[in-house]
């Protein structure tokens, strides 16, 4: 038993209870930033976005039991590689297809590259700070 | 990976819930395991050892691994 384990008494239905609690708060918060952007508000939506995001977060850290167990964290594993995976083999076939003039792509798709180089270079550094402390 | 820990939880008269609680994981976890379809963590694999009161080898067995 340790911090990834809950005690003994615990059931599952109080870790589903507060697991729809936690993704409820998300839920609400991202619910809340795309009606506040379609509102023009964005500080507001992204204010109420975080809000969600801490609300998750405190859930999980002062929830009487542990939300997640390792297979939870396998699977996450899992769908991230994959998820990167798509995003990585399948986001420059976009820019393939334009030079091929099959098709026209918008400038968001530009936009979304650069973010997903963004999103690489921060995920290159945490690997790379878990490297060193590991 | 290869495992008795259905039988042996019948043995004890203990539902999967039972067992996920005693161990501190879902009972879906549980579930996994006696399918064979995911192999626990060396501490779980102790925990589950230690609530069955017997070794990890008595209770797992990985001959059908691929390695």
């Amino acid at each position: 038993m340790n911090e990834h384990t809950a005690p003994a008494t615990t059931r599952p239905s109080t870790r589903k209870r507060y697991k729809r609690i936690a993704y409820g708060l998300l839920g609400a918060g991202i619910l809340a930033l795309w009606i506040a952007i379609a509102l023009d508000r964005f500080a507001i939506g992204v204010a109420l976005y975080w809000a969600g995001g801490i609300g998750m977060g405190l859930v999980q850290r002062f929830s009487p039991v542990d939300l997640y167990d390792e297979r939870d964290a396998a699977i996450e594993r899992k769908a991230g590689r994959n998820t990167m995976n798509v995003f990585v083999l399948g986001a420059p076939g976009g820019l393939v297809l334009q030079e091929s003039g099959l098709v026209t792509l918008p400038g968001e798709f530009h936009g979304a590259m650069w973010t997903l180089f963004a999103i690489y270079v921060v995920y290159g550094a945490s690997v790379l700070y878990h490297k060193y402390r590991t | 990976m290869r495992n008795d820990i259905s039988e042996r939880r019948a043995e004890t008269g203990e539902s999967q819930a039972d067992l996920a609680a005693a161990v501190g994981v879902t009972r879906q976890t549980i579930n996994a395991i006696e399918r064979e379809r995911y192999d626990p963590s060396l501490e779980l694999a102790f925990d589950l050892a230690a609530h069955f009161g017997c070794r990890i080898e008595d209770l797992f067995d990985p001959a059908d691994e691929d390695r």
